[in-house]
């Protein structure tokens, strides 16, 4: 696999030669230079730790299995706005609505250009800032009130890497519901929300993938005083799927809540890394995951929470809960806490086992197959991730 | 209906069930009494197919099954019905839509059609007004958050809803008040019929009061010592089980 670096560079320096304007260039530049002195993601990494990054730069073939269904009850709505993105860029379902600001986004000006910190943790995530040619810059109005958008991924070419960068912005006041919807290609995303003050997300990560797709995404939530920010991943199937949220807490009383049902089956390798930073006070963070590997699948999920020094009355909960379906399956779970203020309220717990024997009994007893009675606590289990 | 043949179980790895045999006929309504430990549960559980119970013994022959060899949702499908001692808590599982699938599964197995929704609720209403139970249970998960009680009542209205041909029930008057006691025998007695049998395990007479059984029995250290009417439960109520060590 020592070609996935020298092939990012190789992309990149052809891609700047092609670009837009000159501050993207340097951006591509900073990120091509950066990168350059960093190694491919390997186990040594603690966000790579139980992800198979080798498998990131083999060919993949096209798919012929089914996508896993959706756990969740509530489907898209009919009238939700749909912004496709593909190869050809995007497209909308509709008139682009009078709440809703919406551009391409190599258009977007320097100063609407959010620097990430990126490092080796991060390399994947890295190669996007260099490489991405596609995405969308959504700019919500304020008139946006209980307002709702899907962004589809949907990439026909099933083997090259595609790099998406989003930019979302939530004005103060404004109330959105975003599903961002996986439907077909090789991604790797980075999406940027930012939550203005008393601002209102429910965000959807819907991401379901045939046993040869894979996804790496990164995305990041910045949230002013009293916004809200209800986050909900469905992550299913896929060769890999890495997913990072990091969340940073930039003013006070606020709230990020985020459930998680992650689901492996065959050989999928599926990683869901929570990292939320309480940067000042009196804010709150509740990250619940719900993870449930059969056959020889892997699942790797993390919550960390950082208290910086002063964020006192930060309140953190972490709750992660796991189930192995099969003696070959393999799930890692690591909730973290790193507290550097003294008044913190935090409770967090992690547990793995197999499906409760007695609660499987009980229902076989009055008729129900174990196979149904499996199925039955398995949907039990996942609703308590369920925060939308 | 049901017979017993001289039965030896373990639970996990400890032999519990020594030589144990019973029969009960169609109608028949049997009280089933004897020390902590004796090994009750395990007989209830046995029947019903509990994982970690195992006959390594003996026969049970049900309704002309050999029912130690069927599954569990078999056992239920054929008409055997465990009213738990310790009923299990199921978060996150609606209680109406854990009997109705259930019932279905049940229904399918005997090859009948499945109630639809609107059947069901109706069937449940009217179950609930018999039995004189609270409806409001059923919304709930099932058994979550339910009082002892609560728990028990559930158990016995999961029988009316079933309408099983062998029902067990495993100590379900422990922990019930007065009145609940009254509801739960009630719900008993109102499936009483010349095809439907019980077997009721107790630890007091006061139950046996409400309903009237055929026989009483004492199961102690895995097998049945001693059987009689209903006047051996006051007897026990008397006496205790000291005699059993004579
Ligand atoms: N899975 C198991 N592994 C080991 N021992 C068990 C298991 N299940 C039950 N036992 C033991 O078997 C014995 C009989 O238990 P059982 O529950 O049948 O008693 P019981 O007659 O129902 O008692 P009680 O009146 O207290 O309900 C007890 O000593 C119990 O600890
Ligand atoms: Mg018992």
């Amino acid at each position: 696999m020592a070609g996935l670096i020298n092939n990012w560079q190789e992309q990149a320096k052809q891609l700047i030669n092609k670009t837009e304007s000159d501050w993207l260039k340097s951006v591509r530049e900073q990120a091509l230079s950066k990168l350059s002195g960093l190694q491919e993601p390997n186990r040594k990494l603690e966000l790579w730790r139980y992800a198979d990054a080798n498998r990131l730069s083999q060919s993949i073939a096209a798919a012929a299995e089914p996508r896993p269904e959706n756990p969740l009850s509530s489907e898209l709505t009919e009238q939700a706005l749909v912004i496709r993105i593909s190869e050809n860029g995007f497209e909308l379902s509709t008139d682009c609505p009078d709440w809703l600001k919406i551009k391409n986004i190599q258009q977007i000006s320097e100063n609407q250009w959010q620097e990430m910190i990126f490092s080796q943790e991060t390399v994947v995530n890295l190669a996007n800032v260099a490489l991405f040619n596609a995405g969308v810059n959504l700019e919500v109005q304020s008139s946006a009130a209980e307002q709702e958008l899907v962004i589809v991924y949907d990439f026909k070419d099933q083997d090259k890497w595609q790099y998406v960068s989003n930019r979302i912005e939530l004005p103060e006041h404004a109330k959105v519901k975003i599903t961002e919807q996986y439907k077909a290609g090789r991604l790797n995303l980075i999406n940027v929300y930012h939550i203005s003050d008393r601002a209102e997300l429910i965000r959807l990560q819907d991401f379901r993938l045939t046993q040869s797709e894979q996804v790496v995404s990164f995305n990041q939530f910045e949230i002013a005083s009293q916004a809200s920010v209800t986050n909900m991943h469905v992550h299913m199937g896929g060769s890999i799927q890495h997913h990072l949220h990091r969340v940073n807490f930039n003013g006070n009383e606020a709230k990020y809540k985020s459930g998680s049902i992650n689901k492996s089956f065959d050989n999928n390798n599926i990683s869901d890394l929570v990292e939320v930073n309480h940067l000042y006070k009196n804010n709150e963070s509740d990250v619940t995951h719900r993870s449930i590997a059969k056959d020889r699948s892997q699942i790797f999920n993390n919550a960390k929470a950082l208290v910086a020094p002063g964020a006192d009355q930060s309140e953190i909960e972490q709750d992660l809960k796991n189930i192995l379906l099969s003696e070959d399956a393999k799930i890692f779970s690591k909730p973290e806490l790193e507290v550097y203020a003294d008044e913190v309220v935090a409770a967090h717990g992690s547990t793995i086992g197999a499906l409760d024997e007695q609660s499987l009994f009980y229902l076989q007893s009055r008729g129900i197959s174990i196979e149904q009675a499996r199925e039955i606590m398995i949907e039990s289990f996942e609703q308590e991730a369920l925060v939308c | 209906m049901l017979k017993i043949n001289d039965v030896y179980a373990k639970a996990g790895d400890k032999e519990i069930l020594k030589g144990l045999s019973l029969e009960v006929k169609p109608g028949e309504v049997h009280a089933i009494m004897g020390p902590n430990g004796a090994g009750k549960s395990t007989l209830g559980n046995l029947l019903a197919g509990m994982p970690h119970v195992e006959a390594t013994q003996g026969s049970v022959d049900f309704l002309g099954k050999d029912l130690l060899d069927l599954e569990p949702e078999e056992r239920a499908a054929e008409g055997v019905f465990l009213a738990f001692q310790y009923p299990v808590e199921i978060p996150g599982v609606n209680n109406m839509y854990f009997l109705r699938t259930a019932l279905n599964a049940q229904r399918k197995y005997r090859g009948e059609e499945p109630m639809d929704s609107a059947q069901f609720l109706r069937m449940v209403k009217q179950k609930i007004k018999d039995m004189n139970m609270r409806d409001d249970l059923l919304k709930r998960p099932v058994n979550v958050g339910f009082s002892g009680g609560e728990k028990k009542r559930n158990e016995v209205f999961q029988m009316g809803v079933l309408e099983p041909k062998l029902a067990i029930l495993d100590e379900t008057d422990s922990g019930l008040d007065i009145d609940a006691l009254k509801i739960v025998s009630d719900g008993v007695n109102q499936l009483r019929s010349s095809d439907r049998s019980f077997i009721i395990i107790t630890h007091y007479q006061r139950l046996l009061d409400h309903i009237e059984p055929d026989y009483v029995h004492v199961l102690a250290d895995g097998k049945i010592v001693k059987s009689g009417t209903k006047k051996l439960a006051l007897e026990l109520e008397e006496q205790g089980y000291g005699w059993l060590n004579q």
